[in-house]
């Protein structure tokens, strides 16, 4: 961030209102007081909409402690948010580099586009195609029997796995795409001189393309490990009997039982996470390179 | 440099699979839509009956219409705003600005089932109730946090000596960020503006607590259909959305320069 | 702020922007409905508008909560809702639905004696829901799997079903089918731990948890289940309607049953198209064209129930007496047993992770 020093200045506040206040004006009003309110509300032990006497409590965030069941999910949900990331990092991040520093004009331009538009189809039909080709009988099972000479029985729907591979098919243009944006902007004299001063290809994929596309990595992995530890739908649908996740207890309060106060509190609880991992993880990140 | 050469080629081969692979579902759902069986059922019976009963569909192409109207809108407003915030947060120095940034966390990281209700809740409160303006609202500050952090990572490769020299040459800083800067952060803003789309166009839980009977959106009513009597006619609209996205996209790619080439 | 104050405000913020929210206008029929259920089917919808001149408009929700919550947050919106009798108490506790004048409604004579008494539906001597349809949660069978159809609900436990077992995704639901299989009365459930243990050791048999008709039929299409629990309408219009190999069973030990109603809510714009569209919906016209074009559970209407054809599946299983003694029809339950029970199902589901 040392690019900020050469405006930073007294009085920027002044300078750099009316260029956020537009963006985060229409944030506060459509996101940040109707969640306010839902603050409120999970400090209530009932709504005041349903009608019943309510009272003040933290009884809902203690419930969180209270039952071993929302630490495991949570911790269960974490994990899932980690892998998925890691997996996109490693799948997109060599994607990125290519689309950077490979590719060349119009051909660069179109798979830049067509790394989005899977993207702008309906999540659900997406899972549903995923079941096709992760079930027993589907397309990866009968594929693979066509090609290999002995006989194996795929069958991945329903399973942890295949809630990874849904997963990662929804997020990792996010990383392809942030990691291009700081990649493409590495000057490729950089790369070129740190060879023909005889490091390797590792010491200057270490040395000088990691630690330049930092941003755009920090960014994917946010973009991907926040909303993955919060999901429920592809979880539910892939994973079967294992895909129980924070998010689905979470859902169950608003959908199952009228108890939003509950749902509000452990969905403020799984944000307070979130942003204590994001708050250790990106010093680290940086310090790193 | 044969190595280079063998590596460059893997790379290529490299990226072909990685496209194969997003693309291996919308094959499927675009299959699927000139499939017999509402449910995936195989062996592959070729029609085209659920084109045409998509014809006769007013309710669904009508929210199709909206969610493209909802989607565009959002993606212009987005980029927009976006933008000039990721300007803000980049080129000054102020007191709370980890929190400005911080802030941007909770539209990603809170279950949209609980921003929806939110909303909901919230929306009645004030008086703008449901319906399409509401979904706007709602999906703008959804998408916008995306863009920002997306045109923020493209930022922080910008050089700022580049705008002082500009500056030092007698430009204002109007000139500086159009002739400078925009150019240079190009890549990031079209990045954004494409997720700012997606998030909106497949957009489900709030719209579905925003909208009203006779305005929905396009994932409301696939959402609700799956209820009951899922139906290809929603692969049908999906696959001509992404044929006509995809010729569309690489027009654009054909005529235009986006991709921060040097 | 008190709370009686914070009431207050919410009360009139709900009541001030009901003006800004949709206005029924009277010659329209709201109705909020699950979708494709009745009554958002095309050609009754003609055939009602054609009839009264009145508009339909639907709207639908998918969970009884979101119902509940859509009449509370739109006041005046809805002309006419479907709810589950076992939730009906509740709406009109919560004064969200109007006493139905049952003499304006030319069918009402014809429902069977022990749904329109039924004292989940009529409160203080007057009608707030008219019983409309009623079916099971009973077992649906893969008919490739099976050479001949199971009888007892201990099929879902054998070993050779194991990993090709579907349960819904509902606490309630999964309780209460816990408690028939251990023989207890599912609306006083006085062993909830033999509940849990049975439950407990149906959880390895399953391979995964359906939410919607859909996914049972995708994956019975695609032979991926032998059998689980589903809907008696769902199972038929499974069969008849989208020819899949699927067949009911109403086991031995018994079925859970429940009844739909339709009620007015409170505020609706057009009580008279409201009560026109309710006495539509079981007349025994529509409900034959609703089996055979699309497939339905069975009719409160006794004769749109001997409508229908002597073999047809809603007249000759589903009005035996012999079922008649095996089914249980859910009361309503209180909102602490429905936490209690979510608690149960969350932990059930947690376990077998």
């Amino acid at each position: 961030m040392a690019a900020q020093s050469a405006t930073a200045s007294r009085g920027g506040l002044r300078k750099a209102l009316p260029l956020m206040a537009p963006a985060y004006l229409w944030l506060t009003v459509a996101i940040f007081l109707p969640l306010s309110a839902m603050v409120f509300f999970s400090f209530m032990t009932d709504l005041p909409l349903s009608g019943k006497p309510w009272a003040f409590t933290l009884g809902n965030y203690a419930a969180f402690f209270s039952q071993s069941l929302y630490l495991t999910l949570l911790l269960a949900s974490l994990r899932l948010g980690l892998e998925v990331t890691l997996w996109c990092v490693v799948i997109g991040y060599p994607a990125a580099y290519v689309l950077a520093k490979v590719l060349k004009g119009r051909s660069r331009e179109a798979i830049f586009l067509l790394v989005i538009l899977p993207f702008w189809s309906n999540g659900l039909v997406r899972i549903f195609s995923w079941a096709m080709v992760l079930r027993e009988g589907g397309i990866l099972d009968t594929a693979l029997n066509a090609v290999l000479p002995f006989k194996i029985n795929i069958d991945l729907m329903y399973s942890y796995p295949a809630v990874i591979i849904g997963l990662v098919h929804s997020y990792v243009p996010y990383m392809v795409l942030t990691c291009y944006l700081t990649l493409q902007a590495i000057d490729d004299s950089l790369i070129e001189a740190g060879r023909s001063l005889g490091a390797s290809r590792l010491q200057v994929l270490k040395r000088v393309i990691i630690p330049l596309s930092m941003p755009g990595l920090v960014a994917g992995a946010a973009l991907i490990f926040v909303p993955v530890v919060g999901s429920f739908m592809e979880p539910r649908i892939l994973g079967g009997r294992t895909g129980t996740f924070y998010g689905t207890v979470i859902e169950d309060q608003f959908v199952a039982v009228f108890n939003w106060p509950l749902g509000a509190a452990l969905s403020f609880i799984l944000l307070a996470v979130v942003l204590v991992i994001l708050a250790i993880a990106s010093p680290v990140l940086r310090r790193a390179t | 440099m044969a190595t280079t050469r063998i590596l460059e080629w893997l790379g290529r081969i490299y990226v072909w699979l990685l496209l194969a692979f997003l693309y291996l579902p919308i094959i499927i759902m675009a299959l699927m839509s000139f499939n017999a069986s509402p449910f995936y059922q195989l062996p592959f019976e070729w029609t085209t009956d659920w084109y045409a009963s998509l014809w006769q569909n007013d309710q669904l192409i009508s929210a199709t219409w909206n969610s493209l109207k909802i989607a565009v809108i959002t993606t212009i407003i987005c980029v927009v705003l976006g933008t000039a915030a990721s300007l803000a947060l980049y080129r000054y120095e102020f007191r709370g600005k980890k929190l400005l940034q911080a802030l941007l966390f909770p539209p990603i990281a809170i279950p949209w089932l609980i921003t929806g209700t939110a909303m909901l809740i919230f929306f009645f409160g004030i008086g703008i109730g449901r319906g399409l303006f509401a979904i706007l609202l709602g999906h703008v500050a959804l998408a916008l946090p995306y863009v920002i952090v997306v045109v923020s990572a493209r930022l922080q490769t910008f050089a700022p000596e580049l705008e002082e020299a500009a500056r030092s040459l007698g430009a204002n800083q109007w000139l500086v960020t159009n002739r400078v800067t925009l150019p240079w952060i190009m890549p990031g803003v079209i990045a954004g503006g494409l997720f700012a789309f997606a998030v909106s166009f497949d957009q489900f839980v709030v719209s579905y607590f925003l909208s009203t009977p006779g305005q929905t959106t396009l994932p409301v009513e696939i959402y609700a259909a799956i209820r009951k009597g899922f139906t290809p006619e929603i692969n049908a609209v999906s696959t001509i959305i992404i044929v006509v996205s995809m010729a569309l996209m690489l027009l654009t790619a054909r005529f235009f320069k986006f991709g921060g080439e040097k | 702020m008190r709370m009686p104050d914070l009431t207050a405000l919410l009360t009139a913020t709900a009541v001030f922007t009901s003006a800004f929210a949709f206005t029924a206008q009277a010659g329209e029929v709201h109705v909020l409905n699950w979708k494709g259920y009745g009554a958002d089917e095309p050609w009754a919808i003609a055939a009602f508008e054609k009839a009264t001149g009145d508009k339909v408009i639907n709207d639908f929700f998918n969970s009884e909560q979101e119902m509940l919550t859509k009449l509370r947050t739109n006041p005046g919106l809805y002309d006419v809702v479907m709810i589950n009798a076992a939730f009906n108490d509740q709406a009109m506790s919560e004064k969200l639905i109007q006493p139905i004048d049952v003499s304006k409604l030319a069918n009402y004579a014809d429902i069977s004696k022990d749904k329109a008494g039924s004292p989940m539906l009529d409160h203080d001597g007057k009608v707030y829901g008219v019983p409309w349809v009623w079916g099971l949660t009973a077992l649906a069978i893969n008919e490739k799997s099976f050479d001949k159809p199971p009888t007892s609900i201990a099929e879902m436990w054998d070993p050779a079903h194991k990993g090709r077992v579907v349960i819904r995704d509902d606490a309630v639901e999964a309780v209460q089918f816990g408690a028939i299989a251990t023989g207890q009365n599912i609306n006083d459930i006085k062993d909830m731990d033999a509940v849990k243990t049975k439950l407990t050791s149906l959880m390895p048999q399953i391979k995964t948890f359906w939410s919607s008709e859909n996914d049972w039929n995708q994956m019975v299409a695609s032979n991926q289940i032998d059998i689980g629990t589903y809907w008696s309408g769902s199972a038929d219009r499974a069969k008849t309607h989208f020819k899949l190999p699927v067949s009911l069973v109403i086991p031995q030990e018994g079925a859970v049953a429940w009844l739909d109603a339709f009620s007015i809510p409170v505020g609706s714009k057009n009580v008279a198209g409201a009560e026109a569209f309710i006495n539509y919906m079981i007349d025994p016209k529509f409900y034959v064209e609703w089996v055979t074009k699309v497939g339905a559970p069975v009719s409160a209407n006794t004769k749109a129930v001997e409508a229908l054809p002597e073999d047809a599946f809603n007249r000759k299983v589903m009005g035996s007496p012999d079922v008649a003694k095996r089914i249980q029809f859910q009361a309503p339950i209180t909102d602490a047993q429905r936490e209690a029970y979510l608690a149960l199902w969350q932990q059930l589901k947690v376990d077998v992770k």
